[in-house]
């Protein structure tokens, strides 16, 4: 389609407003972890900064323990991001392209799930944690984790998976193929960016996640990086320099993975939403 | 395909969804139904002595005469209202903009995503600093180097939940275009081109053909907005605590406060349960109006 | 005869010998700020007694704590022998039955070397459920080279204080347009229940009877207190911003300048005078709150206490733990190294604590009219309810107090009532 003059201005004024709004907040919030000291609580504040200080990054790595959060929050969303997976393409399979009974009904009950608010299952989910012992333990945030990516990955997965055609899949079979190896031999290669896609979302929701992890890890050995940056202590300011830089280094590999990723993770959130 | 292979496929089936039917009805199902129970139970953890005894809705009736409880209800009602309102709107606009073709519209489409993947955490602690009293650059875009008329944003109820329905939406918006740009991407180009001819404005061509085309979608952004709306947490936490007065007192902070601080299990979980049970019936609603669309679609695929 | 009690001495002392090897101690405390410290006055211990103490640390916020320690308690865990409490805890800790009464071990003259409100806050229904280690309370720091210049004295009342500020304020707006004349803590949080109790007890207020179960929030003195902050102090001397603020913002407008007074803990003395990170350093002094006419200044206590867990299997060794870390030797340890408050009220005259802490002399005097915020079993339900009837009071320019109290007097008498109901 071509465009007019006053719509193509019109276009332009909007793509500037958008990019402004969604970023200039944030790298105004980056700078601060990059100001001098005297900067940060400057009345009036100043826009931007006259010098670079790495006093506050420095602070947050080393005082704060920043490296401790990171290593946690690596574990734990890695760990979720990994079995959710496996989980969700053993579940999606047969979701997508087996004739079982009651096929409808788990869907729904699926979907019905994703929407259960955190706040419902919290007080019950925290008892039993508590009754195995594993408040305060990797596994004991991992599984509530699980239970609640799961529902949207399968969702994904099975959206992918029931997209494929299904001569390869037959081939398999004839030959002698057994279901699972169906699964990962021919449905997984030819879903890989489906499965990819599911990964990125699982491991972007529970590397921020902040309400489980604030209620299941009290120990500050143990929180993510979420928590670590809310209960942010402050002794005589709001440390807001270091709280900054903290962010900053937390937020990279998120930047970094919309950046590269950016049409899978669209894909991704689209996934069923919306049928032509 | 044999009975018996029939059968035998339906049995792999299951097996392979034992592992993810086991996670959801131990740590999603069962819980729910245990915080139904102790809705109707009356817990209080440093009353032990009173044991626990069932009261029935009392505690659903104490929420609902109560007018801390109620407070909470209106403010998430609105919170939910006007954020999602203008989630959509503004979603519809970012759709608009990235659905044209341009030169690095990867690159805007990325840069528009960065609030989304951006922790709500750190999001929250980026605009409370924003809108803090002295040091905030909020104060200084309104009222420059007048330091005297520097305003405490969090200090006043109405503006306190404005400060954090424009956090939410600052980082979901994006999110609702996604959802909506899907459905334009769905609107063949000749209707356009044919309307065109007939000679309508833009404006009329949105009006006419986009946005009765894209309710579908819309209606699917609404639906998953809201729900996530309902679920606001982590920018009450961070930024207000529930205050100045219970302003921004939102319902599961609320009943995280009552579960986990006060030890009111009982009084709590009822608080926990009207959450679910609004956001569920909000939910029936919308995919009413949705239709099943979403399943036959890709049943029909499968 | 004399070869048999050979043997059995060697034997006994082999026995407690070993015993002594083999001892071992849970401990769970909250993160310490001075870790090197701890382990130092532990390390003491565990030399001189040959016990080995095992320390779990609790995050840093007393809430965040509380769950911790309380969820060990409500499982009996007996790898639990001693703990520290926060000085609201004592009520439901005793009620709830998980702390120890310590009265058998803790003699009524060994009490009097303590300040009075720390006893009192350890004490519920006529038992002590805790030995104070640190004690803490609200002060008044004021900018003297300000008083100086405009030649005020520290104020006694609360009407001065706002004068005193307007004055100087209104003389500073040219050099220093940022400054205020009053800062606090008036969030919505524990720290709100504090800072207005300071107001209301020095109106003669009254907040809870516990003993005839009555809540008077609505106490015509109370409300007047009340009214005095509303209309006379948010947004008045104090920036409206003060209704965000917790202690680290409050102490931040103050050492950057901009504030004449600053109602804070005594922690605050050593970072307003401390020239990296104050721009007031030296400029500071210290001097109990103000009170309004024919009312008593009023300091709302703080600091953390020993328990020891009813669940304990070793409680003789759990005491003999608490005994040390309360003794004066350590309280002084606690003051000259690390400048925290201790509990005992002869370390403050003593000439080496007071060489290297000079303002104790001031704060000993706070202490001495520390009061406690009520005492009960549902303290945590109580908070939330005054934190609400405040920070609604006070963030409304015209907010009915009166409704507003009463709705808060029905729901603290429906607590009561539950305190009742379960024999409290």
């Amino acid at each position: 389609m071509t465009r007019s003059f006053r719509e193509s201005l019109l276009l332009i004024v909007g793509v500037i407003a958008a990019m402004v709004l969604s970023l200039a907040p944030f790298l105004w919030f980056v700078s601060i972890g990059f100001k001098p000291q005297v900067e940060i609580t400057a009345i009036p504040p100043r826009l931007f900064p006259s010098d670079v200080s790495f006093t506050a990054v420095h602070e947050a790595i080393f005082t704060f323990g920043l490296m401790h959060f990171i290593k946690n929050s690596v574990i734990v969303a890695g760990c979720t991001t990994i079995v959710c997976v496996v989980v969700g393409c053993l579940a999606a399979y047969p979701l997508a392209r087996l004739r079982i009974p009651y096929r409808r009904v788990i869907l729904l009950g699926i979907l019905a799930v994703a929407m259960f608010p955190q706040i419902s299952i919290a007080g019950p989910v925290w008892r039993i944690l508590r009754a195995l012992g594993w408040l305060n333990t990797y596994q004991g945030l991992i599984i509530p984790y699980l239970a609640l990516t799961l529902p949207l990955t399968v969702w994904i997965l099975a959206n992918f998976f029931g997209q494929l055609p299904s001569e390869l899949e037959e081939a398999a079979l004839v030959d002698g193929a057994g279901l699972f190896q169906v699964l990962t031999r021919v449905i997984m290669p030819l879903a890989a960016p489906g499965v990819f896609t599911a990964a990125l979302l699982t491991f972007i929701y529970s590397w921020n996640e902040f309400f489980f992890a604030l209620l299941i890890m009290t120990e500050r050995d143990r929180q993510t990086l979420p928590v670590g940056i809310a209960l942010f202590p402050g002794e005589y300011t709001m440390p807001w320099g270091e709280i900054s830089a903290a962010s900053t280094i937390a937020t990279i590999p998120l930047i970094l993975l919309v950046l590269f990723f950016q049409k899978r993770i669209i894909a991704g959130l689209t996934a069923g939403a919306v049928k032509g | 395909m044999s009975m018996r292979k029939a059968y035998s496929e339906s049995l792999t089936g299951y097996l392979f969804l034992t592992p993810l039917l086991l996670i959801i009805v131990v740590f999603s199902l069962y819980p729910v139904v245990y915080s139904l129970f102790l809705s109707l139970h009356r817990i209080i953890l440093s009353l032990p002595s009173l044991g626990e005894t069932f009261v029935g809705i009392d505690n659903f009736v104490a929420f609902f005469t109560d007018p801390v409880g109620r407070n909470s209800l209106m403010v998430t009602l609105v919170f939910v209202g006007v954020s999602t309102a203008l989630e959509i709107c503004l979603g519809i606009m970012i759709a608009l903009i990235i659905h044209e073709s341009f030169r690095c519209r990867s690159v805007v489409r990325a840069a528009i995503l960065v609030p989304w993947a951006i922790p709500t955490v750190i999001a929250s602690q980026m605009w409370r600093f924003a809108f803090n009293d002295q040091y905030g650059i909020a104060n200084y875009l309104v009222y420059g180097t007048n330091v005297a008329h520097y305003d405490a944003w969090l200090a006043s109820p109405v503006s306190a939940l404005a400060v954090i329905i424009l956090a939410d939406v600052w980082k979901t918006s994006s999110f609702a275009a996604l959802i909506i740009l899907a459905g334009l991407q769905t609107i063949p180009d000749e209707l356009y081109e044919a309307s065109k001819i007939d000679g309508a404005g833009a404006f009329q061509r949105f009006f006419k053909i986009t946005l009765p085309l894209l309710k579908p979608a819309i209606l699917v952004a609404l639906l998953f907005r809201t729900m996530d709306a309902f679920r606001v947490f982590d920018l009450v936490f961070v930024m207000t605590q529930g205050g100045p007065g219970d302003a921004t007192n939102v319902l599961q902070f609320y009943g995280y406060r009552k579960l986990f601080a006060e030890g009111m299990v009982g009084y709590g979980s009822a608080v926990s349960i009207v959450v679910f049970l609004l956001v569920f019936s909000v939910s029936i609603i919308y995919l009413k109006f949705i239709g099943t669309g979403i399943l036959e679609k890709k049943e029909a695929r499968a | 005869m004399f070869l048999n009690k050979l043997v059995i001495t060697l034997c006994l002392c082999m026995w407690v010998s070993q015993a002594g090897a083999s001892e071992t101690l849970h401990f769970v405390m909250w993160k310490p700020n001075q870790p090197e410290l701890w382990d130092r006055i532990v390390g003491i211990f565990e030399r001189e007694t040959g016990v080995s103490v095992i320390r779990e640390i609790g995050p840093h916020s007393s809430t965040a704590a509380h769950a911790l320690v309380t969820q060990k308690l409500k499982n009996r865990d007996p790898k639990l022998d001693v703990f520290m409490m926060d000085v609201t805890w004592p009520p439901e800790f005793a009620a709830a039955g998980w702390a120890s009464s310590l009265d058998r071990f803790f003699a009524e003259e060994q009490r009097q070397d303590f300040f009075p409100g720390a006893i009192r806050a350890c004490t519920f229904r006529g038992k002590l459920y805790g030995i104070p280690f640190w004690t803490s309370g609200g002060l008044l720091y004021y900018r003297k080279d300000l008083l100086q210049k405009y030649g005020f004295d520290p104020p006694t009342t609360w009407e001065q204080l706002v004068r005193q500020a307007d004055t100087i304020v209104r003389g500073e707006r040219k050099d220093n347009p940022a400054l205020k004349g009053y800062s606090g803590q008036f969030k919505q949080y524990e720290g709100l229940v504090c800072d207005m109790q300071e107001f209301v007890l020095s109106n003669n207020g009254r907040l809870l009877d516990y003993e005839s179960r009555k809540s008077t929030i609505g106490l015509p003195a109370n409300l007047q207190a009340v009214r005095f902050v509303r209309d006379r102090i948010i947004g008045k001397i104090a920036s409206r911003g003060v209704l965000t603020y917790e202690e680290p913002e409050s102490l931040h407008v103050f050492i950057q300048g901009h504030a004449v007074f600053l109602r804070n803990w005594p922690y605050a003395w050593a970072i307003s005078n401390d020239p990296n990170k104050s721009r007031v350093a030296g400029l500071v002094d210290i001097t109990v709150l103000p009170h309004f006419p024919g009312g008593q200044s009023a300091s709302t206590l703080g600091g953390w206490q020993f328990a020891m867990s009813r669940f304990s299997t070793k409680k003789q060794l759990a005491w003999t733990f608490i005994e040390f870390m309360t003794s004066p030797r350590i309280q002084k340890i606690l003051a000259i190294d690390a400048s925290q408050a201790p509990a005992r009220k002869s370390v403050y005259r003593d000439p080496e604590v007071l060489e290297k802490n000079p303002h104790f002399a001031k704060l000993s005097a706070v202490f001495e009219n520390t009061r406690p915020r009520p005492a009960m079993p549902l303290y945590p339900l109580y908070s939330a309810i005054l934190q609400r009837f405040y920070h609604k009071a006070i963030s409304h320019e015209r907010s009915p107090l009166e409704k507003l109290a009463e709705q808060a007097d029905d729901q603290v008498r429906y607590l009561l009532q539950l305190q009742e109901e379960a024999g409290m």
